[in-house]
């Protein structure tokens, strides 16, 4: 993909972290109840508005992160082929800690 | 009568390991200017002095020195604006250095060449033979004309931090000539630049920090070029806003109709 491409998820996923980690804080601090109660807590895990909620969060999250990491440490004057294995590794790290942390909220589901 | 200090960097290699300051003491008069101070150096004390001048006025880039820890041109900063009778004077930063105060300018147009910093016309048998002017309006040449300016100093190259950390990116300069030929009328390059612009060394690294602007001696603003050439960048690729109207070709005289009477020719007409 061109760095054009990048640039435009990167801000994309920006603003869809500002309405998803809004609504996540919003209806865990603002709405009453505990949200750490195990009655909240498995009730969005049954629930199929969360699981996406929480797996689009994990997906823009791991996707701005780890390319504002890219961005920084393309900022140094690193060989090309040590920048290539770093994106290789970058994509490789990024779908492990999807997997992981979506099997999760999918398994409770 | 006044007397300067003139702390300037000496290096010539193959002689010197490293480069090292030299002091000079020049006599201040009125008006003038850190380029004076070095002429006067060159032919009253020390004739081995190498810099780059040319102009004296500013206008054609040549001068570009680190002066008092600012990139400016020699011939343009009066010795009375620094505000100091200790005048520092070394090389550009982020460039290699030749001799003493000259330094290697080849990365600075390498960069430049690499956007195609001239018109690229899809109508080529048009643009090898015109038959007319290309028009275009007020506003048209207003959108590019402040970034046209560009005399290729290289102050906004040595101004930057990110040509500091990454020699390889492409800079300012570069990035706003790729901008002011995409926004021209008269050119259809401007996909080529933008591809050129979209590398990993590109556009993108940018994080406005805005010492080139600052450093500019022209007032070019070519922090203004990037953000409007990134903008550009992404609505190509979206492909939303509003497209380019191209500059159309004048009506020779024979075709259009005058607005005022005018007398027949007196001579033949193509």
């Amino acid at each position: 993909m061109r760095e054009s491409h990048l640039k435009i998820l990167q801000y994309a996923t920006g603003v869809g972290l500002f309405f998803l980690v809004g609504t996540h804080l919003t209806v865990s601090l603002l709405i009453g109840g505990e949200p750490t109660s195990w009655e909240s807590v498995s009730g969005r895990a049954a629930s199929a508005a969360w699981l996406t909620v929480y797996i689009l969060l994990l997906m823009f999250g791991l996707y701005h992160g780890i390319h504002g990491l890219r961005t920084v440490i393309l900022e140094l004057p690193i060989p090309k082929p040590a920048a290539r294995v770093m994106d290789g590794a970058l994509v490789v790290i990024g779908i492990a800690i999807f997997s992981y942390a979506a099997y999760i909220p999918i398994s409770a589901f | 009568m006044r007397e300067l200090t003139f702390r300037v960097q000496r290096y010539l290699p193959g002689r010197d390991g490293k480069p090292y300051v030299q002091e000079f003491i020049v006599p201040l008069r009125e008006g003038m200017t850190v380029l004076d101070g070095l002429i006067y150096i060159k032919e009253n004390i020390d004739n081995t002095l190498s810099y780059r001048s040319s102009c004296r006025m500013g206008i054609c880039g040549s001068c570009g020195m680190f002066i008092n820890r600012f990139p400016r041109l020699a011939c343009h900063t009066p010795v009375e604006e620094l505000g100091t009778d200790t005048i520092e004077v070394r090389s550009l930063p982020n460039f290699p250095v030749i001799r003493d105060l000259v330094a290697d300018l080849d990365p600075l147009f390498e960069k430049h060449k690499s956007v195609k910093p001239y018109i690229v016309s899809s109508e080529i048998e048009e643009a090898e033979r015109p038959t007319g002017e290309l028009l275009q309006s007020s506003e048209e040449l207003e959108s590019y004309a402040q970034f046209s300016y560009c005399v290729k100093c290289g102050l906004c190259l040595s101004a930057c931090p990110t040509v500091a950390t990454d020699p390889l990116f492409l800079g300012p300069q570069s990035l706003g000539q790729a901008y002011r030929y995409s926004a021209d009328t008269r050119d259809t390059g401007a996909k080529e630049r933008f591809k050129e612009a979209d590398c990993r060394h590109g556009v993108w690294l940018c994080h406005l920090a805005g010492a080139c602007s600052e450093a500019c001696p022209k007032g070019v603003d070519p922090a203004l070029a990037i953000q409007l050439l990134k903008r550009a960048m992404l609505f190509d690729i979206l492909r939303i806003g509003k497209a380019k109207q191209l500059a159309p070709i004048a009506q020779s005289p024979a075709e259009s109709k005058p607005k005022i009477d005018v007398p027949e020719f007196t001579v033949a007409q193509p």
